[in-house]
């Protein structure tokens, strides 16, 4: 699935281009890609000693309402919360995309990795034929408690927030692009190796067994 | 039928992971598809962490061999 990240501001933000956030304290739940995604928007707006961050909660419910408190100046948020941050009167001062990469040892099964596949691609199938019918789905797990989750209809939910693909392996290209900008931020270290990356082998009987008839 | 255990997801990460559970799309594909729980001493907070030194849950029931992916 390919993730939506938006850069948030409160309601009573000065903030309106993501270039006024420039020595402005952003909350990040580092370690994920929702941080990575707000420090990408970030530098794309500004210079990176301009960029301020500070660690902020796993949860985006949670970051939502750090926000909210004024406990930092903007955060990143995903769905359903950027809906509901949209609510109530907070901005969108940027949104991008990325994909969620599946992790596995090296012993996975292709057979196994295939049928998941297969499972994977017959939903997103079905969710793109019609994803009003699926934004529920939002509203469960972490969200279950939520009371301004759960007062979300399914048509305050923007589609265009819901991009599902059919799974793909992972281009080389982006796997290196995305290793080496995260070593220049001193992230990872090391130079990138495809092979200790990425299990061509695997990923290739699983998509091959996957996808055959295709 | 196949059994596979993976990490917990969300909406945000995961929608087509969770309708094709719901939906019995693996079990169509012979893949019985679980979902691991995370115990309270697998949850840190990120707060904990730094940028460059974060820390995450992800990974730490795959490290465990509780669970067989989990998505990064």
């Amino acid at each position: 699935m390919i993730v939506c990240a938006a850069l948030v501001v409160p309601p009573d933000s000065s903030v309106y281009v993501p270039q006024e956030l420039a020595h402005r304290t952003v909350g990040l739940d580092y370690g994920n890609g929702t941080a990575y995604a707000g420090l990408q928007m970030l530098e794309g707006a500004v210079p990176r000693e301009a960029v301020s961050t500070c660690a902020a909660v796993l949860h985006p419910g949670e970051r939502y309402a750090a926000l909210m408190r004024g406990e930092f100046e903007a955060t990143v948020l995903q769905e359903p919360w950027i809906t509901v941050a949209e609510k109530a009167g907070c901005r969108l001062v940027s949104t991008t995309f990325f994909h969620g990469t599946w992790v596995a040892g090296p012993d996975l099964d292709p057979a196994l990795y295939a049928a998941f596949l297969r499972g994977v691609a017959r939903a997103v199938r079905r969710i793109n034929a019609d994803k009003r019918r699926y934004v529920s789905h939002f509203k469960e797990g972490w969200a279950a408690d939520d009371p301004e989750v759960q007062a979300l209809t399914p048509d305050d939910f923007d589609l265009g927030r819901i991009q599902l693909r059919e799974p793909t392996p992972i281009p080389e290209d982006e796997a290196r692009w995305a290793w080496d900008w995260m070593a220049s931020w001193g992230l990872i270290h090391g130079t990138f190796d495809v092979t200790t990356q990425i299990n061509r082998k695997v990923e290739r009987e699983a998509h091959e067994l996957a996808f055959a008839a295709r | 039928m196949n059994a596979m255990t993976i990490e917990p997801v969300s909406a945000f990460s995961s929608l087509d992971v969770l309708v094709a559970v719901d939906e019995g799309l693996f079990r169509a594909e012979g893949l019985d598809l679980r979902m691991a729980s995370r115990e309270s001493r697998d949850l840190r907070s990120t707060t904990e962490g730094t940028l460059s030194s974060p820390v995450t849950n992800q990974g730490r029931l795959h490290d465990r061999g509780e669970a067989t992916m989990f998505q990064g």
